[in-house]
């Protein structure tokens, strides 16, 4: 049996505190958490267990710091929610009162415990001691750790070149970082390029692309790459080598770039939704346009005519059909390739539609417009005004139920004078009346898509969503980061938003990767494997289990004067899964912080006789 | 005593201590900036530290708050001035010269140790303003109980100075005689994040609030439901009962011409959604109903919570709510038409609780103590549509609600934003004058030319 090493304090024994949280209630209405207190004090090891209200607050955290000052302590542990909220906070507690702040440990009371076993209290409360004990347990094998400190790359890339990527690039480059931006097509602005005029201003797009673009260019710290796409990416946070491919040359012969990076942003956006062939006719009756389609047809209408006119026929009446693609509902709506439906609301379609509506009825006060929508989601700054507006301009609006869908039929005349399509719903403005408008042209107010990025989800493990896009960690603790560490998101990529939304989300990236190059190093947690060079006899298991390319190799390395080959592991890029842990024949690699040895500990404490759980179970 | 004008400098001053202030204030503290966190209120936190639980992913609002909070309290950069008001924002030069004044709280934040001391020993009670007044507060206290800072304030409209709490207080720091203190900051850089009120219970008379306790405010529901809830469970304020019939009336003070409020508030009805299934976890059997006119479910999300909460069998009624009047037993009659009923669709509906969505507000009138300009809604303008927390005034910036409502996901990305737009704009006037690696910033940035001391880290002390 170990003995505990590197103890910050001169103690022979562990001195280990114990802090129980009730979370406001959210623990102690189920969890008798003054029991758990009153049985942890008897746990080997342990010195002091109190109870606090919020353990995550200021005085809660104070009483911990001053704790390991007064007591001594030389370990903690906090029980209460999932590590994922809170140990980064319990470490910062720690390492305020003078701690290694891996001498700590978490137990998740509230998930595992009062939310898990909320019907069975007594339950909760002896599950919640045996984590603790196993906590004190895996504690009394615990060792100082630092943090690994790596270089840092002062250098950002940010893939694509949209709204998003531009507003990033501009606000990196603006306070001194320079900026590879990456853009798949010939031209920045993306999206933009395709809009007319940006709501809630009616700014044209345009100038909202010529004025970052003005920044760009002024900026010599801004590197663009146009047609180009990011191939392949190694490397992690601070240093990543990525490969960047694309015809750089004035030949527009195919070129391949490396470079070094510090941060990543992924700024690839959107892809609007394309309804199926035959979906409310669309591709089988001209009259049936997408948002993009019909916006574009706007923009070419030739000044002055009066009429609105498309293929050749002149446009009377149109009709704007909201939810195309968005708010779909299981056993309504037919399912994508990949089995899902779109279930989300894609934001910005309610707005755009009246937007459009207004713009038609102004540019052709003749044309008759009709807007068929589930709920007007004008809920921005300035949207509630089109919406206003649109009614005064004599839009007429009909309201439909998400499971009811309009119907769309050709109608049975083909004479060019009269109306293609019959659209017939229950109108609920009118108390569920059915209700046929017959229309010349329809218009899919079509929803926002995850973008096709599959190479890129591939490259970097982008966590996806089970709305297809990519998926934040949190979206109010860490809106912009992902699970993949030094990898950030801006605008679309992560979910529908408009142009304000978009550059808000840039901003918040940018400040993320901003904050990321105030040091010339970047410091990662040290869960990483360790090999024992001592026992490793060179089987290369490890090598073969590891799925995180560079992670570990073998290295020949000299031992007793004899060339020999062993396991060597690459901490910046091994994420600690413990896979190689597993299959070492000789158990000569170990996770640090969660060693072996901590594991068994951690067995023992929860299997073990400790007469006031089974008191508390009885 | 004499009121003393001290000087501050600061790289960034934060106006409003709430989510949005906190997020833009450690954006900017982690770019290596010094920054004061000016709020009036005595602890930090704004309004998101007194809600229950937050949409859409039902964590405790505590939860995100309080470690968001604390980090703010322990970095190395911020400093928090609690208690104090702005007068006057006046760009100088390149920068901003901010005059603020703290509030006398009658205690010596210096010596105050947090121990509570004081207010278990006084006898004077009134109604907490934290709690929305459901619950009673001693005249002199911490504010609630996960405020930071931990610092007792005394509230003179009720304070007898019998000088109970002045014995109790074991380091002295009681002072009746406490005068405001005004400063004057100049900050490099300004982020205005005064975030928002609500409007009136009444302001829709024919909703008849002021007649009945049991029409009450969202933020009061939050309260109730809160995990440390002032009742521990929800009950009705005018007799204690537990309610069977709860009924949240959509657009009570937005979307409404008459009132001058023409806006949606974009929160509220992700809040009536979140509260009402939060009430069907707490009151299985109550009736839980809202009218609504258009449900804006538009976030990351939120429209999947919608869903559920429908579900769940909660009852979503289109229909405007024109009238509410008083019925036995203190329960209100609502007159509604709903719209998509074929037969009779005018209804009067009985409830025995019901919550009014009231709109927001801009909390703060900016145009009265600076010259940013706003907006026809009362909230700062943003002229700029390629920097939306771009004001009319260089160098100074607008994070959250004090540029129009939104929701807390919404709020902490722009307050990100806001810090980035910050930052560019301190790069612009100094130059590559930037912190970036210079890890040793001089200690003592913050300077205060005249008597007293401040000190990195901590709350700045205006009692001498």
């Amino acid at each position: 049996m170990n003995t505990i090493n590197n103890s910050q304090h001169d103690h022979q024994e562990p001195r280990i505190g114990v802090y129980i949280c009730r979370c406001g209630g959210n623990i102690s209405d189920v969890v008798d958490v003054e029991r758990v207190a009153e049985v942890s004090r008897h746990i080997p090891g342990v010195v002091v267990a109190k109870v606090h209200t919020f353990c995550c607050s200021d005085p809660g955290q104070n009483t911990i710091s001053q704790d390991i000052q007064a007591e001594k302590l030389d370990r903690v542990v906090v029980a209460s929610c999932s590590p994922f909220l809170h140990e980064l906070t319990f470490r910062g507690a720690v390492q305020r009162g003078g701690l290694n702040p891996y001498l700590y440990e978490h137990a998740n009371i509230r998930e595992q415990g009062s939310w898990a076993h909320k019907h069975d209290p007594a339950g909760a409360t002896a599950k919640s001691i045996r984590m603790i004990a196993a906590a004190v347990g895996k504690l009394q094998y615990s060792t100082p750790l630092d943090q690994i400190r790596l270089p840092n790359h002062r250098k950002a890339l940010v893939i694509g070149g949209g709204i998003a990527g531009m507003k990033v690039a501009a606000d990196l480059a603006g306070r001194g970082i320079p900026v590879l931006l990456v853009e798949s097509s010939g031209r920045l602005g993306g999206r933009l390029n395709q809009w007319n005029r940006v709501f809630p201003t009616d700014t044209p797009a345009g100038q909202l692309v010529t004025k970052l673009l003005a920044q760009l260019d002024a900026n010599p710290l801004v590197e663009i790459l146009l047609n180009c796409k990011v191939t392949a990416v190694t490397g992690f946070v601070g240093s990543f080598q990525v490969t960047i491919e694309g015809p750089l040359g004035p030949s527009g012969a195919m070129t391949t770039t490396q470079t070094t990076i510090g941060a990543i942003v992924m700024a690839t956006g959107f892809k609007p939704y394309v309804p199926d062939d035959g979906e409310f006719l669309y591709k089988k009756d001209p009259g049936v346009v997408t948002m993009p389609e019909f916006i574009d047809l706007m923009r070419g209408q030739p000044t002055g005519t009066g009429e609105l006119v498309y293929k050749g026929r002149t446009i009377r009446s149109v009709a704007f059909l909201h939810c195309v693609g968005s708010r779909q509902i299981d056993g309504v709506h037919t399912p994508r390739a990949d089995g899902k439906i779109n279930t989300y609301c894609s934001r910005v379609c309610c707005t755009t539609t009246l937007q459009q509506a207004i713009a038609a009825k102004e540019r052709f006060p003749s044309l008759q417009v009709y807007d068929l929508h589930q709920d007007i989601r004008t809920y921005g700054r300035g949207h509630e005004d089109y919406y206003v507006r649109a009614g005064k301009a004599g839009v007429v609006f009909f309201r439909y139920h998400g499971d009811e869908i309009p119907r769309v039929t050709p109608a049975d005349g083909k004479r060019p004078a009269e109306p293609s399509l019959h659209i017939t719903f229950k109108d609920y403005l009118t108390w569920g009346e059915e209700l046929t408008l017959d229309v010349d042209m329809l218009v899919l107010a079509v929803g926002l898509m995850a973008g096709d990025i599959p190479d890129l989800i591939n490259m970097f493990k982008l966590p996806v969503g089970e709305d297809r896009f990519i998926q934040e960690i949190h979206p109010k603790l860490r809106p912009v980061e992902i699970s993949v560490n030094g990898v950030l998101l801006a605008g679309t990529v992560q979910g529908p938003m408009n142009i304000e939304e978009t550059l808000n989300a840039a901003g918040a990236a940018a400040v993320k990767a901003s904050a990321m190059f105030l040091k010339d190093v970047v410091e990662l947690n040290p869960y990483v494997a360790q090999v024992d060079t001592d026992l490793c006899q060179g089987s290369g298991a490890c090598v073969t289990q590891c799925e995180y390319d560079g992670a570990i190799a073998m290295v020949e390395t000299q031992v007793n004067g004899k060339t020999v080959r062993q396991a060597k592991v690459n901490p910046g890029l091994c994420v600690g899964c413990g896979a190689c842990v597993a299959v070492c024949p000789t158990r000569a690699i170990n996770l640090n912080g969660w060693r072996l040895d901590q594991y068994d500990a951690m067995v023992d404490g929860l299997t073990a006789e400790i007469p006031e759980v089974a008191a508390a179970t009885s | 005593m004499v009121a003393m004008e001290k000087q501050i400098h600061t790289d960034v001053l934060v106006v409003g201590g709430g989510i949005a202030g906190i997020q833009s204030a450690l954006d900017m503290a982690d770019q290596g900036f010094k920054v004061i966190i000016v709020e009036r209120q005595s602890s930090i936190g704004g309004q998101m530290i007194a809600l229950s639980k937050v949409f859409p992913t039902l964590d405790c609002a505590s939860c995100i708050t309080t470690p968001k909070m604390s980090a703010a309290a322990h970095h190395p950069n911020i400093q928090l001035m609690v208690n104090t008001e702005v007068n006057q924002i006046e760009t100088i030069g390149a920068g901003q010269q901010v005059t603020v004044t703290r509030k006398a709280t009658y205690v010596d934040p210096e010596k105050c140790i947090g121990c509570r001391l004081c207010e278990y020993a006084c006898e004077i009670e009134y109604p907490d303003p934290f709690e929305l007044g459901l619950g009673a507060i001693r005249a002199i206290a911490i504010p609630f109980t996960n405020a930071i800072p931990q610092k007792a304030v005394l509230n003179p409209d009720y304070c007898t100075t019998c000088g109970l709490c002045a014995r109790a207080c074991p380091t002295d720091a009681i002072d009746y005689a406490q005068e405001p203190q005004t400063f004057t900051i100049h900050a490099d850089t300004v982020i205005v994040a005064s975030g928002f009120a609500l409007n009136s219970l009444n302001v829709k008379p024919q909703y008849n609030a002021a007649q009945s306790k049991n029409v009450i405010s969202p933020l009061t529901m939050e309260r109730l439901l809160a995990p440390h809830a002032p009742y521990g469970r929800v009950l009705r304020p005018s007799d204690g009962k537990i309610p069977t019939s709860i009924a949240f009336v959509q657009c009570a003070g937005s979307r409404d011409e008459t009132i001058g409020v023409p806006y949606c508030s974009r929160v509220c009805c992700m809040y009536a959604i979140k509260q009402a299934m939060l009430l069907s976890g707490a009151l299985p059997m109550a009736d839980i109903t809202i009218y609504y006119m258009d449900i804006r479910a538009f976030g990351k999300g939120y429209e999947q919570f919608y869903q559920n909460a429908k579900a769940m069998g909660i009852n979503f009624v289109r229909g405007k709510v024109a009238r509410i009047e008083s019925a036995p037993n203190d329960d209100m009659l609502l007159h509604v038409e709903l719209t998509e009923e074929a037969v009779d669709p005018c209804r009067q509906q009985r409830h025995d609780l019901v919550v009014l969505a009231q709109g927001m507000l801009p909390q703060w009138n900016v145009s009265e103590h600076s010259s940013l300009q706003r907006e026809s809604d009362g909230f700062v303008a943003s002229p700029d549509v390629i920097n939306p927390s771009a004001t009319n005034l260089p160098g100074i910036f607008s994070a959250g609600t004090a540029s129009g409502p939104k929701d807390i996901v919404d709020t902490i990305t722009e307050s990100g934003a806001a810090a980035m737009a910050a930052r560019r704009y301190l790069h612009q006037q100094k130059g590559d004058k930037n912190p970036d690696l210079s890890t040793d910033k001089a200690a003592v940035h913050l300077v205060q030319r005249d008597a007293g001391e401040i000190r990195d880290g901590q709350t700045v002390q205006a009692g001498l």
